[in-house]
């Protein structure tokens, strides 16, 4: 009877515990807290990413920010930081270091000025031209595995902006659309590959062979031309300097060879597109014979691992001059250098030597 | 009293269901079945071609700047054309895409009747007469044509007239012409078989090749690849020469993994000649095996499969299995429902390099029958790397229950 009455006492005591620990509750607080609507337009969405800091610093160092807080609608495409950094972008105060003016025309082809979902961009097909705020198009290439259900899985599509790939897809604004790009984009209105390529002292090894051997002022032309460009390090890498190609007799070595090879005409390719048709119908080789027919050009996309080759015939058995393999992850940010007159990739090694281009 | 109250409630009911249907008719109509067989796939080389996924309109409305608003007849989504085009427009059951595979295929349009016997539930009924008519590129997605931007609306593929007389049976192949200078067209073949005497027992097919010209002597890497999950493309995948003899085998039923025998006086059976030609709309002449030509059968139903070989001119086909030249063999065969593998003898051979299609009989359910075999009129279409089988339905006689 005792232990009853202890129960009780117990069964009473915990109530009033609980009855304690309800009233303990604060009651001012308990209306949901109403979210800010405006946080997503896309000015402010950038400043509050901490992954779009640099592009947001750059966005408002050329005074394009506050356009995107406008009604819109926008395309947004925002290279992340680690695209920036990769650029030897490191701080927003490296940015301020920068011509005003040709990055805000570099940051302005990253908005296209319309709203652009994934889904409004025509199933397997590249080149698409969207026009951007910076007044040049920019080029989007979709494909996918799958185009009844492009996002089925994450691996079933790829969605490119000039050879970038959008990593985050169709991020909802008040004002537009965000997709987020893996590398800037670069683009050189008024420029031609030849100028950019003479602009540039890191390829004056190949630059002075192209002279050498005619080539050269073929690329001022209405192309469009890919070239892949070997830099200078490539030729130091096989132990050739700026005197031994200036010294080279051009009646003794296949020009369309030696340096012919490096340059697709009439082709204006990013190293994207590769990637993009390995999606639409399976093709991750892109081949073709150099200009005097006498060699083989290959060029082999495995994801995100990029072989160029060049070999004497495409039959077996063949002899193969060299290969030169790029790495998108770690050497993405120096291709797809976009010109008026075709693209120029950086090669890190050479596909031919001298020796291997001579006249028999 | 109560009797005719209820009568007067029933009469009040049925007179209050009544409504009036307009009909949609059309006068004078002519059949048209129309395909895409822009099959090209999309390459490095022709990057910047696009998917041919069409939109096709007939006497087409256009505004001020030359953008159709609309037209008399429209098929949307014309996708690439399927390799099986069976005899009844099942497509609309099969799937819930919008993509359809063939004109009127999955539209709710009016279909044409039986004619002489051909059911023609595959083909749409259009205004005869000289129409306009007008193919669009389309975006592969399941947006209608006339709700895309503008920007996707300008792809013209190809804006021509075309004739068409009341009545008669048409089949509107939309193809490429030169696989060089990529120069597509159209060709509108007037079809015959509802106006030959084809015998009830006999199967029917003929060939036609409407590669584009050029597709066969193309380098291989200018071709489509076989890409996995998708058709076959067997020893096709090459394309073949511009002129082929074509030889029919038929052979008995497979049982497990046995040699099914070849029937009788049907082994590698000499038909005729295929040549390539996509300019002109001549229809090829049918050839026929019986549908009781396998003794063995009882005149009710008969499982045997068949098996057509292309092999270039001068070549003996007794030599099959030694030919390695692109473009110089290639084959079809035939399945029994239900079957993904050639049966044997050929199989190692056949299965290696042939690509299936459905079998040339349609064995059903019929009465007391179960099933009952009937004969077909089909064509087949080689297409660049691709072959199609069209089958055209006949109607069946009455089922027979007692």
């Amino acid at each position: 009877m005792k232990i009853n009455k202890y129960v009780y006492l117990l069964y009473n005591c915990l109530f009033l515990i609980l009855m304690a620990g309800f009233s303990a509750c604060k009651h001012d607080d308990y209306t949901v807290k109403k979210s800010n609507e405006n946080i997503r337009l896309a000015g402010d969405f950038l400043k509050n990413n901490y992954d779009y800091t640099l592009f947001y610093a750059a966005l408002d160092y050329t005074g394009i920010l506050p356009q995107l807080n406008e009604k819109g609608p926008f395309t947004v495409l925002a290279p992340n930081n680690k695209a920036f950094i990769e650029l030897g972008i490191q701080s927003a105060a490296d940015i301020k270091k920068l011509n005003r003016d040709s990055l805000k025309q570099a940051m302005a082809l990253h908005i296209i000025s319309r709203s652009l979902r994934q889904s409004d961009v025509p199933v397997n097909t590249v080149n698409v031209e969207y026009q951007s705020l910076a007044g040049v198009p920019v080029y989007v290439s979709f494909g996918t595995k799958n185009p009844a259900n492009p996002d089925e899985y994450e691996w079933t599509s790829v969605l490119y902006f000039n050879g970038s790939r959008a990593t985050r897809k169709d991020v909802q604004l008040v004002n537009g659309i965000l997709h987020s790009l893996d590398k800037v984009m670069k683009r050189y209105p008024g420029k031609g590959v030849q100028q950019w390529l003479s602009d540039r002292p890191a390829y004056s090894i190949f630059v002075s062979g192209l002279k050498k051997f005619g080539l050269w002022d073929e690329l001022a032309g209405k192309g469009p031309f890919t070239i892949f460009a070997p830099n200078n390090q490539a030729f130091t890498n096989m132990g050739i300097s700026k005197a031994d190609i200036d010294a080279l007799d051009p009646g003794k070595y296949i020009g369309p060879r030696l340096f012919g090879a490096y340059i697709q005409y009439e082709k204006r390719y990013f190293l994207s597109d590769l990637n993009a048709f390995s999606f639409i119908n399976n093709q991750n080789t892109y081949e073709n014979f150099t200009r005097n027919g006498n060699s083989y050009f290959k060029w082999y996309a495995y994801g995100a691992t990029h072989t160029i080759s060049l070999a004497d015939r495409k039959e077996f058995p063949s002899v193969g001059y060299g290969q030169s393999i790029i790495e998108l992850a770690t050497m993405g940010y120096r291709m797809d250098n976009l010109c008026d007159n075709g693209t120029v990739q950086d090669l890190p090694e050479l596909l031919v030597t001298p020796g291997q281009a001579l006249k028999k | 009293m109560k009797r005719s109250l209820y009568i007067l409630c029933v009469a009040v009911l049925a007179l209050a269901a009544c409504r009036k249907v307009d009909y949609t008719t059309i006068d004078q109509p002519a059949y048209l079945r129309v395909f895409n067989d822009l099959n090209y796939s999309q390459t490095m080389e022709n990057m910047n071609s696009l998917y041919p996924s069409l939109c096709m309109i007939i006497d087409p409305v256009l505004d001020a700047d030359g953008i159709p608003t609309g037209g008399k007849v429209v098929g949307d989504f014309l996708d690439k054309r399927e390799a099986y085009a069976p005899p009844y427009p099942s497509h609309v059951g099969n799937s819930t895409s919008v993509q359809n595979p063939e004109y009127p295929g999955k539209e709710n349009v009016l279909v044409g009747p039986i004619l002489n016997g051909f059911d023609l539930s595959s083909w749409a009924q259009v205004p005869s007469g000289k129409l306009r008519i007008m193919f669009l590129y389309r975006p592969h997605t399941s947006t209608p044509f006339f709700e895309l931007e503008t920007k996707l609306k300008k792809n013209v593929l190809i804006d021509t007239t075309i004739n068409l007389s009341a009545k008669e049976v048409y089949t509107l192949h939309v193809l490429q012409k030169d696989f060089k200078t990529k120069r597509n067209g159209l060709l509108l073949r007037e079809e015959s078989f509802h106006k030959l005497p084809l015998s009830d027992s006999l199967a029917y097919i003929n060939f036609y090749n409407y590669s584009a010209n050029g597709f066969f002597q193309a380098d291989i890497s200018q071709k489509p690849q076989e890409i996995p999950g998708t058709d076959r493309l067997g020893l096709f995948i090459t394309g073949v020469k511009d002129s082929m003899n074509v030889f029919l085998s038929l052979f008995e039923r497979q049982t497990g993994n046995v040699l099914s025998p070849v029937v009788k006086n049907y082994n590698s059976k000499y038909l005729g000649t295929v040549v390539r030609n996509n300019e002109t709309n001549k229809v090829n002449p049918y050839y026929s095996f019986p549908l009781w030509a396998d003794p063995k059968s009882d005149g009710i139903r008969t499982d045997i499969w068949q098996n057509l070989e292309f092999l270039g001119l001068g070549l003996d086909i007794a030599n099959r299995p030694n030919i390695k030249s692109p473009g110089n063999y290639a084959c079809v065969y035939f399945l029994l429902n239900g079957k993904s593998l050639p049966p044997a003898p050929l199989a190692s051979f056949i299965g290696l390099n042939g690509i299936p299609r459905p079998n040339l009989l349609v064995s059903l359910h019929s009465g007391l029958n179960n099933p009952q075999t009937f004969a077909t009129v089909s064509t087949l279409e080689i297409i660049n790397s691709n072959v199609y089988l069209t089958t055209v339905q006949r109607k069946y006689p009455t089922p027979i229950y007692k």
